[in-house]
C-alpha cells in the first residue's frame, strides 16, 4: 500500500477546510466464482475491485468521496472533494502520527486458495452434482456454486489509527429442484466461512447436497401449511435468523440514536425471559462476520446485547458513537470502498438456555416446527418481521407428524422475544452462508439453540 | 474518454488469443445524499468504472467434458494497459476450466430502430450539488410537515447517477449510450401515544422533470399516519386489493418464471404452459425495454442486442418467454427479446426483465375498492424475495386497511397473505388504470389489482 507519508498528506488535505476527523479506507478484493448447472461447468468468473475512499466528519455530518485508483494523486483528489463538502466546519486539525494497531483477534488462514487449481475446485462441484442426481429420479435440476473472496483493507484516520485486515471467504452453494407431475419444489443449501483450503479438512460440501435434495423431495408431498396463531418451535443454528431480523436490527445504533428503533431507550429494561442472553461477537475465528478490525479501524469485540433478559448494549459504529460521545463497539461495516460504513451485526446469536431440545418439541400439543428457514425481513421502526420456513413440520401431541410447505412466520420482534418461553441447551451457529442486506450487503453469522414461542402467526394457505 | 473505442481495443486484443470476445464497460458519476432533521447527514460522490471481458473458446481439444463453446469471464475496475491485459488473460484461462455448450456464442449485430428513448437528461448532468441537497431536504421537510405525528424520516435519501455503457464484440457489435437517473426515497415514521408506524415513499425518473420530491415526501407521510394503530384481522380467506407497490410482489416472481432460462432448465411453475391460459382473461403482461423514459429503458441489452417490447401474457394466455442470446439459440425457434442483463461489470450477463408490467385496465383504484364488500387493501408487503418462481409458493407479510362495504376502514398489520401463484393469477378479478412503476429488478409496474380467495393469516 501507499507509504504513511502519502496517507498523511491525504488526511491533511481532507481536513483543509475544517472538520473533526478524517479517514482513509483502501481496499483490494479478489474474487473467483464457479457455477455448475445441468451438469456443466457453465460460468467461471474472476476479477478484482481496487479502490479507496476518504471521509471527513464534521458536526453530525460526514462527507465521502471514493476512487477506483489507489495512486496518491487520485486519493488527494477524493480528499479535496470530501473537504469541499465539509467547508465551513469548525476547527482546522492536522493528522496525528499514524501507529499501526494490533488486533485482539488472532487466527490465520492456513492454506491459501491458490494451492488448489481451479479445475480441482470445479471437480468438487461435479461431485456435488453427481451425488444429487443419483439421489432420486425426481431430481430435475441441480445448480452448484463455489466462490472465494479475499478482501484486504487498510484504514487510517487523523487520530493516528492505522489498521489492516485480510479476510478470506470460501463458500459452496447448492440448489435442487424436484418434480412430480406438475408440482415442483426447490431447496437451497450452503456451507462456508472465513477460512482457507483447510475448510476441506473437516467439512465436505458434497454431503450437504443429498440433504437439500431430501428437503425438496419431502416438500413435493407435503401438505400446505396452516394459517393462524400457534406455538412455533424454531431449530437451532440457522434459526438464529429470527433473532437477527426481529431484534438484532433494532439494536443497531443508527436507528437507536434517532429514536427510530423499537429498542431505543430500553437499556437496563427487561426485554426477554430471565434465561435469555444474546451476543454479537466479531472475534470468533473462522466466522463470516469476524474481523480483526471493523471497516473503520476499530478492533472488534464480544458485545453482550441482552443478559438474563435485560437489554445491555447496542451495536455502534463511529458515526453513531460520536453523535452521543461514546466509543464504537467495532460494528462499523461497509460493502466496499464505494459505500460509507454503517452499524451492522457481525456474528449474532442467542446463548444456551435451560431446556432439553427434545422436551421443547414434546411440550407442544399442536403447532409448527420450523426445521429449515429461508430469508427474512424486518421493519426496524416497529420491529415487525417476516421470514420463510423452507422445511416445516406439524407438531401434534409432542411429535413431528407431517411435513408442511409454504409457511411464513410474521410477528413483532420485541413482542416475540418477550413471549419466548423455552430455550434449548443446544446452541449452534449457522453453516456459514449468511448474507444480510440493509441497503448494503454484509456477510454475517447467526445462531441460537432450539427456541419455543408459544403464539406466532403462521401464514399458510389452509 | 472514448469508451466505445476502448471496448473495441479490448476486443481486438482478446481475439489475438484465438477466442470470440466481448467487452462491456460501465462508467458513471454517482451522488448519494442522506438527510436527517434538516441537515446533510451523509454525502457521497464519486466516479466509478468497470470493465468485464467475456470470451468464448471453441470446444475442440482441451479438457472440455462436453463439446461446444466454453465461456470465461473476468473483470476489473483498473483501466491501465497492464490490468486490461491481465483481465483478458484471466478470462481466456478460465474458459479452459468451463465445459463446452453447443448453444454458447456471442450475438451478431442486428438493425435497431432509430427512436428517441429519452433516458438521458442534460439537465440532470448539470444539476449542481446544492440543488440536490435542497431536493433531499425537501423530501424530508414535506414528510415532517404533513402531520405532527410524523416524528422522523430514516433514511431519507437522494440518489443521482449519470453514466455511459459501451459494448463491443468480435462479431461486430459496437455501441454505446448515455443514461441518467434521479431518485429519492424515504421511510417516514409516525408515532402516537399507542403505536408507531413506518411507510416507504419513493419517486424516480430518467429525467429531472420526472422527479417530484414533494409528492414523495407526502406519500410516505400519509401512509405512515394512516397505518397507526394497525392490528391483525382474524385468519380467513378473503378478497385482497393490492396497491401498485404491493402488486409488484406478484410481478417479481412472475418475471423470473417467464424467463427462458427458468423454463428450459425446469425451474419455473410455468414450464410447458406456453399457449395455455395461466391467468384470468383480463390479465395481460408486457416487458418493454424501449418504454420512453422508463428506468429500465435502453437501446440495446447488456450483450448488445436491441431491446424490444414483448407481450408475455395476452388476455390470460402465456404467449412467449423472455430471451437473451443464449436461451434463444438453445430454443432454436426463438430470437432474443433483448433481455440480457447484468448486475454490474463484475457479472456474466444473465436474463432479466426490463420494464415489466400488468397492462392497466379502465377502473380507477377507488372503483376497484368500491367493488369489494369485505376484504383487505394491501398498502405494502415484506419478504417478496421468498416468493418461489419454481414452485409458485407465495406467502408474504402485508399491512394496509380493512375494506368494509367498498371503503377503507381501520388499519391492519402483522398478517400474511398466501395463495399459490398459479391460483393467484387466475383469481385476478379487477385491474385499475393507475399503472405505477417501482425501481426493482429493472422496473416492475402495476396498477391496483383485486385478487379473490387469498388466505389471510392473522389472529386466532
Amino acid at each position: 500500500m501507499l507509504p504513511t507519508e502519502s496517507i498523511r498528506r491525504v488526511l491533511d488535505t481532507a481536513l483543509q477546510n475544517g472538520g473533526d476527523l478524517a479517514e482513509v479506507y483502501l481496499e483490494n478484493t479478489e474474487r473467483l466464482s464457479l457455477t455448475l448447472d445441468e451438469g456443466r461447468l457453465e460460468q467461471a468468473t474472476q476479477g478484482n475491485d481496487i479502490g479507496g475512499g476518504v471521509r471527513v466528519f464534521y458536526d453530525n455530518s460526514a462527507a465521502y468521496a471514493y476512487t477506483d485508483d489507489l495512486g496518491e494523486e487520485a486519493l488527494l483528489e477524493a480528499a479535496t472533494a470530501a473537504a469541499a463538502a465539509a467547508r465551513g466546519a469548525n476547527g482546522i486539525r492536522v493528522c496525528a502520527d499514524l501507529t499501526k494497531r494490533k488486533s485482539p483477534v488472532i487466527f490465520q488462514v492456513k492454506r491459501p486458495f491458490e494451492r488448489m487449481s481451479t479445475q480441482e475446485k470445479a471437480g468438487v462441484l461435479r461431485q456435488m452434482d453427481e451425488v444429487t442426481r443419483r439421489h432420486s429420479p425426481h431430481i430435475v435440476s441441480v445448480q452448484c456454486g463455489y466462490s472465494e473472496t479475499r478482501r484486504r483493507v487498510w484504514i487510517y484516520n487523523s487520530e493516528g489509527v492505522w489498521a489492516e485486515d485480510d479476510r478470506s471467504f470460501l463458500e459452496f452453494r447448492g440448489q435442487v429442484t424436484a418434480q412430480k407431475g406438475d408440482v415442483r419444489q426447490s431447496s437451497a443449501t450452503g456451507i462456508g466461512g472465513q477460512i482457507g483450503l483447510e475448510f476441506f479438512d473437516d467439512r465436505d460440501p458434497v454431503q450437504m447436497m443429498p440433504e437439500a435434495a431430501d428437503t425438496a423431495l419431502l416438500m413435493l408431498d407435503a401438505r400446505p401449511a396452516p394459517a393462524g396463531e400457534m406455538p412455533v418451535v424454531i431449530t437451532n443454528g440457522w434459526g438464529g435468523v429470527l433473532f437477527h431480523e426481529a431484534c438484532g436490527h433494532c439494536m443497531e445504533a443508527d436507528f437507536v440514536t434517532k429514536g427510530a428503533s423499537a429498542y431505543a431507550g430500553l437499556v437496563g429494561e427487561k426485554v426477554g425471559p430471565d434465561f435469555l442472553t444474546a451476543i454479537d461477537d466479531g472475534t470468533i475465528p473462522g466466522r463470516r462476520g469476524t474481523m480483526r478490525f471493523d471497516d473503520e479501524g476499530t478492533p472488534t469485540k464480544r458485545t453482550v446485547l441482552i443478559e438474563n433478559g435485560i437489554l445491555q448494549e447496542y451495536m455502534w459504529d463511529l458515526t453513531e458513537a460520536r453523535r452521543v460521545g461514546r466509543g464504537s463497539t467495532g460494528n462499523g461495516r461497509r460493502q466496499s470502498f464505494r459505500h460509507m460504513p454503517m452499524p451492522r451485526m457481525t456474528n449474532t446469536f442467542i446463548d444456551a438456555g435451560p431446556h432439553d431440545p427434545e422436551e421443547i418439541i414434546r411440550s407442544v400439543k399442536k403447532g409448527l416446527y420450523a426445521k429449515k428457514l429461508g430469508g427474512g425481513q424486518v421493519e426496524i421502526g416497529r420491529g415487525d418481521y417476516v421470514f420463510t420456513v423452507t422445511e416445516g413440520w406439524l407438531i401434534e401431541d409432542g411429535k413431528l407428524t407431517a411435513p408442511v410447505r409454504g409457511a411464513t412466520l410474521v410477528g413483532n420482534g420485541p413482542e416475540t422475544l418477550r413471549q419466548i418461553d423455552m430455550i434449548g441447551t443446544d446452541p449452534a451457529l449457522d453453516p456459514g452462508r449468511g448474507m444480510c442486506g440493509k441497503i448494503q450487503w454484509a456477510r454475517v453469522s447467526v445462531g441460537q439453540p432450539t427456541v419455543r414461542a408459544p403464539k406466532l402467526t403462521v401464514g399458510g394457505t389452509e | 474518454m472514448d469508451y466505445l473505442k476502448l471496448a473495441k481495443d479490448v476486443v481486438s486484443q482478446a481475439v489475438e488469443w484465438g477466442v470470440e470476445a466481448e467487452a462491456y464497460i460501465n462508467v458513471g458519476q454517482n451522488t448519494e445524499i442522506n438527510v436527517d432533521r434538516g441537515e446533510v447527514e451523509k454525502l457521497s460522490q464519486a466516479g466509478a468504472k468497470g470493465l468485464g471481458v467475456r470470451v468464448i473458446r471453441d470446444g475442440k481439444g482441451g479438457s472440455a467434458r462436453h463439446s461446444g463453446a466454453r465461456l470465461g469471464y473476468a473483470y476489473t475496475s483498473d483501466f491501465s494497459a497492464n490490468s486490461i491485459r491481465r483481465t483478458i488473460e484471466a478470462a481466456v484461462t478460465l474458459a479452459e476450466v468451463a465445459d463446452g455448450d453447443v448453444y454458447r456464442s456471442l450475438p451478431e449485430p442486428q438493425p435497431a430502430p432509430d427512436e428517441e428513448l429519452d433516458i438521458y437528461d442534460q439537465a440532470l448532468v448539470d444539476l449542481p450539488i446544492e440543488r440536490k441537497v435542497e431536493m433531499a431536504k425537501q423530501l424530508e421537510r414535506v414528510a415532517l410537515g404533513y402531520d405532527k405525528r410524523i416524528v422522523l424520516t430514516n433514511p431519507c435519501m437522494l440518489l443521482s447517477q449519470v453514466g455511459t455503457v459501451a459494448i463491443a464484440n468480435s462479431k461486430g457489435i459496437a455501441g454505446s449510450y448515455d443514461k441518467s437517473f434521479i431518485g429519492g426515497f424515504l421511510m417516514a415514521m409516525a408515532a402516537d401515544e399507542n403505536d408507531r408506524s413506518m411507510a416507504f415513499g419513493f419517486g424516480f425518473g430518467s429525467r429531472l422533470a420526472d422527479f417530484a420530491p414533494a409528492e414523495v415526501g407526502e406519500d410516505a407521510a400519509r401512509k405512515a399516519v394512516g397505518m397507526l394503530g394497525g392490528k391483525p384481522v382474524p385468519t380467513q380467506r378473503a378478497t385482497v386489493v393490492y396497491s401498485p407497490l404491493a402488486a409488484t410482489s406478484v410481478l417479481g416472481a412472475l418475471s423470473r418464471a417467464v424467463g427462458a432460462d427458468a423454463l428450459q432448465r425446469n425451474r419455473s411453475f410455468l414450464k410447458d404452459k406456453i399457449g395455455q391460459p395461466v391467468a384470468a382473461d383480463m390479465v395481460s403482461v408486457l416487458d418493454n425495454g424501449r418504454l420512453p423514459g422508463g428506468i429500465a429503458t435502453r437501446p440495446f441489452d447488456d450483450e448488445g442486442v436491441p431491446t424490444a417490447a414483448t407481450r408475455l401474457i395476452d388476455e390470460g394466455v402465456l404467449q412467449t418467454a423472455l430471451y437473451d442470446h443464449y436461451t434463444a439459440t438453445r430454443d432454436g425457434a426463438a430470437s432474443s427479446t433483448g433481455n440480457a442483463s447484468r448486475g454490474s461489470h463484475a457479472s456474466i450477463p444473465g436474463l432479466d426483465a426490463s420494464n415489466f408490467y400488468f397492462q392497466p385496465g379502465l377502473q380507477t383504484p377507488e372503483e376497484v375498492i368500491a367493488g369489494v364488500e369485505r376484504g383487505l387493501y394491501v398498502e405494502s408487503v415484506m419478504n417478496t424475495a421468498s416468493i418461489n418462481p419454481i414452485s409458485g409458493d407465495y406467502s408474504i407479510s402485508a399491512k394496509g386497511y380493512w375494506i368494509e362495504n367498498g371503503a377503507l376502514s381501520y388499519a391492519v398489520n402483522e398478517v400474511t397473505i398466501a395463495l399459490p401463484m398459479q391460483e393467484l393469477l387466475q383469481n385476478i378479478k379487477a385491474i385499475g388504470n393507475d399503472l405505477t412503476f417501482v425501481p426493482m429488478m429493472g422496473a416492475l409496474g402495476s396498477p391496483t389489482i383485486r385478487v379473490d380467495g387469498v388466505m389471510i393469516g392473522g389472529s386466532g
